[in-house]
């Protein structure tokens, strides 16, 4: 029997795509498609996580095809449409994505790929119509499609770089805190020696793309990156380490000393970088320890959050933090063999604290799980600041969608991430304590009635 | 509304059946017997009205769609023998698009039109090609357009799969108010097995065969000269055999669901079939009963 989906965090694949093609500075997407899957994608990811990326939103380029293309094919339609954003806007690459109705009908987007290629311009195509998948799927194959067709692209020899590891796996905006993720990670590999090539965000340009060959190591972050590793070591034979969730505080160390052996850095240097960097989370830490006690930070949490933010955040909360994990909701629609490899790392944390561990992408039956575990603090999405208000617990959003609170530049991963998630938690449970104080006439009340009696 | 609306019937059928030529002739038999009829062509070769049309020219409806915004029911008809108002659906070349959507925007821009409440037909005739491969060349049998459908098929195994097809289509619509089927009409009867081959299937589906059209010359002969055999050989045996076919269509409202075969079960039954014509074609000697 099929189930509806309530208030569902995961997009289609075609605006998985999207969110990937935005996030490289150079790259324009043409859709292929019809009106509404553009502006859905406005509406439903830019504008609720800041969005800010150099092409895109609203004035997105499409074909939006009508009744007429679909009947007689809109091919045609297309290369109009690419010739028209060449006209319009200069980019390193032009990246045609294709929606549901275009690829049911069966269009031949590769011929007009390769029809703009021969008139010399940067051209490549990927078919992701939303019944493929949804949005992490659309993260797969346009990662799939920029690994396959770029070299096509390339026309000179380049020498090939030195030191260079790829990340993978972290979507844009999926994860709302994806660009301060990439560059917490990035900053720990150079801290190590080498060249993150970071392919998402600020400055990262095609020439990153065209750099991924040469690496000797990919860095796949979430389960979402693993098809790409595999491509790339089938095709290159590049070796991968796959983390299976952020790097947060102590996972930085594990993730520093598997790269550093993987590759035979130079262990000592690997160390001293390690040490420094924990040396310094401890100070914070420490630095904290008086507030903690004080506030009564201990408590069980509720998280609810895609498979690496679930599996990294509830680590370092758990182990560092010294919460109790209760709720673990994994939203992101793993497959059946990922399941059980994410059931087994967070094994520890099920059979050691007692905590459930869900898969579950439907916001009402999301809320019934957080409501029934009665967590003293909810980590999720916007969606669930419901529950976590009935519950009356501190509530933090880390999760999409995010609203009323901005995020550019913060990032939970890394040693510098534990320090922000620490300080957004800090603020959090303070403030939420002075609150309940201060607004609680009742329990002033009652109080005084243990005075009378 | 439903008395001015008329009857609308369905005909499918493996391509290269006969099905625009039987189509056609009912269509006339019906006219010459008074009716006010419509027949859509719902096929991208748009050829089925031809014989009505004396061969001319006609634009279809979705070329028309894509050239003009506005489109007026005399841009995309032709008043054919008898009266008989012909439409062709039309569709993209091959290869590329979708028919079948096609098939859907030109029955809906038909609908907005309003051909059927301005020409007050009697009947509506809608000619399907092929097989039902998809949704699309599904549309005219689902809730709110055809009452019947009738299927036209020949001895052949592949057109008989065709009309296997069909049925498990209208065994799926049917029960949710799409149309059912009026029956099965017999097509290029000429073996001595077509017609007892023919009518084991309908037995097998449980279906009822309307009629019996025997492959004529005559059939032919009209063809080449644009016509229907009810136009050009009004008194010719087989335009008999069409009229028959008309008033049956226009008198016997009796309506089934068919029970398809499944895959295995319409191969085995093909099997069994194919041992008897063997026989037939390499002499055996039997009784016609048998057969």
């Amino acid at each position: 029997m099929s189930n509806h989906i309530d208030g569902s965090r995961n997009s289609c694949a075609l605006h998985g795509a999207l969110l990937v093609i935005e996030a490289i500075d150079g790259a324009v997407p043409v859709i292929h498609s019809n009106a509404g899957c553009g502006f859905h994608y406005f509406l439903g990811l830019n504008r609720l996580n800041a969005g800010g990326d150099a092409f895109g939103g609203p004035p997105v380029s499409s074909s939006n095809i009508s009744e007429k293309h679909v009947v007689f094919g809109g091919s045609s339609r297309l290369r109009e449409q690419l010739k028209n954003t060449i006209k319009v806007v200069e980019a390193d690459l032009y990246f045609i994505v294709s929606g549901c109705s275009t690829e049911m009908v069966g269009d031949d987007i590769p011929a007009m790929t390769k029809e703009g290629r021969e008139q010399d311009f940067p051209v490549i195509y990927a078919n992701t119509p939303g019944f493929r998948g949804d949005v992490h799927q659309g993260y797969q194959i346009a990662a799939k499609a920029l690994v396959e067709q770029l070299p096509e692209l390339l026309r000179e020899k380049r020498p090939r770089a030195q030191g260079v590891v790829n990340l993978w796996g972290i979507i844009p905006h999926q994860d709302p805190f994806w660009a301060g993720n990439l560059e917490q990670i990035g900053r720990l590999m150079e801290g190590i020696g080498l060249k993150p090539n970071l392919l998402l965000g600020y400055g990262q340009d095609l020439d990153g793309w065209h750099r991924v060959p040469d690496a000797e190591l990919n860095i796949v972050v979430s389960i979402w990156g693993e098809t790409t590793a595999a491509l790339l070591e089938e095709r290159y034979g590049t070796p991968a380490i796959t983390l299976g969730g952020l790097p947060v505080g102590a996972a930085a160390g594990r993730m520093l000393r598997a790269v550093s052996d993987k590759l035979g850095l130079e262990a000592e240097r690997t160390e001293r970088f390690i040490q420094a960097e924990e040396s310094r989370l401890n100070r914070h830490l420490g630095a904290f320890a008086d507030t903690y006690y004080r506030a009564g930070f201990q408590r069980d949490f509720a998280l609810v959050g895609e498979s690496a933010q679930v599996v990294g955040l509830s680590e370092f909360l758990t182990y560092t933090l010294g919460m109790v994990p209760r709720t673990l909701v994994i939203t992101d629609n793993p497959s059946g063999e990922a399941k059980s490899t994410l059931h087994s790392s967070l094994s520890a944390l099920v059979e050691g604290w007692g905590a459930e561990l869900f898969f579950d992408e439907d916001h009402a039956a999301i809320s019934a799980l957080v409501r029934s575990g009665g967590a003293g603090l909810v980590l999720g999405s916007a969606l669930e600041e419901a529950v976590a208000d009935e519950l009356g617990v501190p509530f933090l959003q880390v999760s999409f969608p995010l609203s009323g609170r901005v995020v550019l530049n913060r990032g939970y991963a890394g040693y510098q991430g534990a320090t922000a998630l620490l300080e957004d938690l800090g603020s959090l449970i303070l403030s939420h304590a002075l609150n309940v104080e201060v607004s609680s006439p009742a329990s002033l009340c009652r109080t005084e009635t243990v005075y009378h009696s | 509304m439903s008395e001015k609306r008329g009857k609308h019937i369905a005909i499918y059928g493996k391509g290269g059946i006969g099905k625009s030529t039987t189509t056609s002739n009912i269509s006339a038999a019906l006219a010459e017997a008074g009716y006010r009829v419509i027949q859509i062509g719902c096929d991208p070769k748009s050829d089925s009205t031809t014989i009505l049309r004396g061969g001319n020219d006609l634009p279809t409806v979705l070329d028309t769609l894509r050239e003009q915004s506005r489109v007026r029911i005399e841009d995309i008809s032709a008043i054919g023998f008898g009266g008989v108002l012909c439409i062709e659906a039309g569709g993209p070349v091959p290869g590329v698009g979708c028919a079948g959507r096609g098939i859907n925007a030109a029955i809906e821009l038909l609908q907005e039109l309003k051909v059927f409440e301005e020409y007050k037909p009697d009947f509506v005739l809608y000619d399907v090609l092929g097989d039902v491969v998809c949704g699309g060349f599904a549309v005219p049998i689902r809730d709110g357009i055809a009452d019947r459908a009738f299927v036209v098929t020949s001895s052949d195994f592949m057109a008989i799969f065709a009309a296997n097809n069909l049925f498990k289509a209208i065994n799926k619509y049917a029960p949710s108010g799409g149309a059912r089927l009026g029956g099965v009409i017999a097509n290029s009867i000429q073996h001595p097995y077509s017609q007892p081959l023919i009518d084991d299937f309908a037995v097998q589906a449980d279906v009822p065969v309307i009629g019996y059209v025997p492959r004529s010359i005559t059939v032919a002969q009209s063809e080449l000269f644009g016509k229907t055999v009810i136009e050009a050989l009004p008194e010719s045996e087989q335009a008999g055999v069409y009229r028959n076919l008309a008033r049956h269509i226009d008198e016997n409202l009796d309506s089934v669901i068919p029970k398809p075969l499944n895959g295995p079960e319409l191969k085995k039954w093909a099997r069994t079939w194919g041992d008897r014509i063997l026989a037939v074609e390499t002499g055996v000697v039997q009784k016609m009963e048998s057969i």
